[in-house]
């Protein structure tokens, strides 16, 4: 035998009581024990220990290691025509140099969960080409939350409504509309429905309208005049709102006629879409256009 | 003789209805402010003719076809927008408007005068003064004041 087998060698010991440290029992005691591996450590003495040993008699230790005995199968359906063959294994060789960072698994075991069927969910996958970080990036706010109820023949059936503005403050807004029994999820299906419904607003500087603008939407009436850098946003709360998530930051605004928020905030939405823009005036009069502030007073 | 809200009626529904041209009553006022409305790009051409049709050779004007006569505009629009959306009047004759030329200039910077709003990105004001019917910035550039008639956008 050479050292590669002593290597090899899984030892053999046996837990005993009272054991005297003899080469004769130990042959005796490894009992079925693989005759060529225990001739290579004959020479080897495993002690063992007792509680009742005396004094006189060293005192060591049996260490119990994992054996391919057939004594104490380590499995009832594991023998030793079912062992995993290691003969083949190199300590050296067949472990590679290139170390993992650390000790975790990349795969985890395969569980067997029951699927869960949940009733009624909200699902966050939207179609944008906005990715996940940018959307979450988004402002949103839910300007209208309330409760509606459907009159049925079976009764009240009540729902929570929401109404959601998206928009990354650089010109990209819209607005989403939500029902369902929860608030949460309501506002969810309405902020899915803003951002897919966003588009992108002009305007002027970055920072305002380019004209003062004038819409209708039901009974409700919108006025938003462009002002000068510093004014800031002085309008209604849900214009004020809306505008934050465009990105306008000098505005001044007056809603007439009905003032519902629901019809506020679709007004002021087809009011910025209805813009005219000096340039297209410019195009179709066919005039020349100079912005007096950009050329003149040096504005950026 | 029509009033100058008579023009701005039939241009504004003549746009709103999408014509191509429209026939206005031939007088030199409407001739005047049409002129100003061609060279602002409002519409497109501006000729004389009878009431079916433009002329198209020259025919004077006689007492035997004045009757008839009417002035035809071919209306701009792009993309199913139109190119003036509105002309309305200013100076009333239950309420006559008439600006100096700092009150002019107060009008063209974007300051209201005299309960008039201030000029829009793109609108115009026609006038009437003592050197002819004017626009707003040939009348500045002349340095005459006179009566706002209408304002155009």
């Amino acid at each position: 035998m050479n050292a590669r087998d002593s290597l090899k060698f899984t030892m053999i010991a046996k837990k005993h009581k009272n054991l005297e440290t003899t080469l004769s029992s130990q042959y005796s005691c490894c009992q079925g024990s693989m005759q060529s591996i225990s001739r290579a450590f004959s020479k080897l003495s495993v002690a063992s220990y007792s509680k009742t040993l005396n004094a006189a008699v060293p005192c060591a230790l049996i260490r119990s290691y994992a054996t391919t005995s057939n004594r104490a199968p380590r499995h009832r359906l594991l023998d030793e025509s079912n062992a995993a063959d290691l003969s083949k294994v190199d300590p050296i060789l067949d472990f590679s140099d290139n170390k993992p960072a650390n000790l975790d698994q990349s795969k985890t075991f395969p569980f067997n969960r029951p699927p869960e069927v949940v009733l009624n969910t909200v699902t966050d996958n939207v179609d944008t080409p906005l990715d996940r970080l940018e959307q979450m990036r988004l402002l949103k706010k839910a300007l209208v939350v309330k409760r509606v109820v459907n009159m049925n023949g079976k009764g009240k059936q009540p729902s929570m409504y929401a109404l959601v503005v998206v928009g990354n403050g650089n010109g990209l807004a819209g607005y989403g509309e939500g029902k369902d029994e929860e608030a949460s999820r309501a506002v969810r299906k309405a902020t899915n429905r803003a951002i897919k419904n966003m588009r992108y607003f002009e305007r002027y500087d970055e920072r305002t309208l380019a004209m003062d603008v004038s819409h209708k939407f039901h009974a409700t009436t919108i006025h938003l005049r462009s002002r000068p850098p510093g004014f800031g946003n002085r309008s209604n709360h849900y214009i004020h709102e809306i505008c934050r998530c465009v990105g306008i930051h000098d505005l001044s605004g007056k809603v007439m006629g009905s003032r519902t928020p629901m019809n506020v905030i679709k007004a002021t939405f087809e009011a910025l879409q209805h813009q005219k823009f000096p340039e297209e005036i410019a195009q179709l009069r066919g005039k020349k256009l100079a912005d007096v502030q950009h050329t003149y007073y040096g504005a950026q | 003789m029509p009033r100058i809200y008579d023009l701005c009626a039939r241009v504004q529904n003549g746009f709103r209805a999408r014509l191509q041209s429209i026939a206005v009553p031939d007088t030199k006022m409407n001739l005047a402010v049409c002129n100003i409305l061609y060279r602002e790009g409002f519409v497109s051409a501006v000729a004389r003719g009878n009431h079916m049709a433009p002329d198209a050779t020259y025919t004077p004007t006689t007492t035997d076809n004045i009757a008839t006569r009417r002035l035809w505009l071919t209306l701009k629009y792009k993309d199913n927008r139109p190119a003036l959306n509105s002309l309305s009047v200013v100076s009333k004759p239950s309420k006559k408007v008439t600006f100096t030329v700092n009150q002019m200039k107060d009008l063209a910077a974007g300051r209201r005068a005299k309960f008039i709003k201030p000029l829009a990105p793109g609108e115009i004001a026609i006038l009437n003064t003592n050197r002819g019917v004017l626009e707003l910035e040939e009348a500045l550039k002349q340095n005459v004041g006179g009566e706002i008639i209408a304002r155009a956008s």
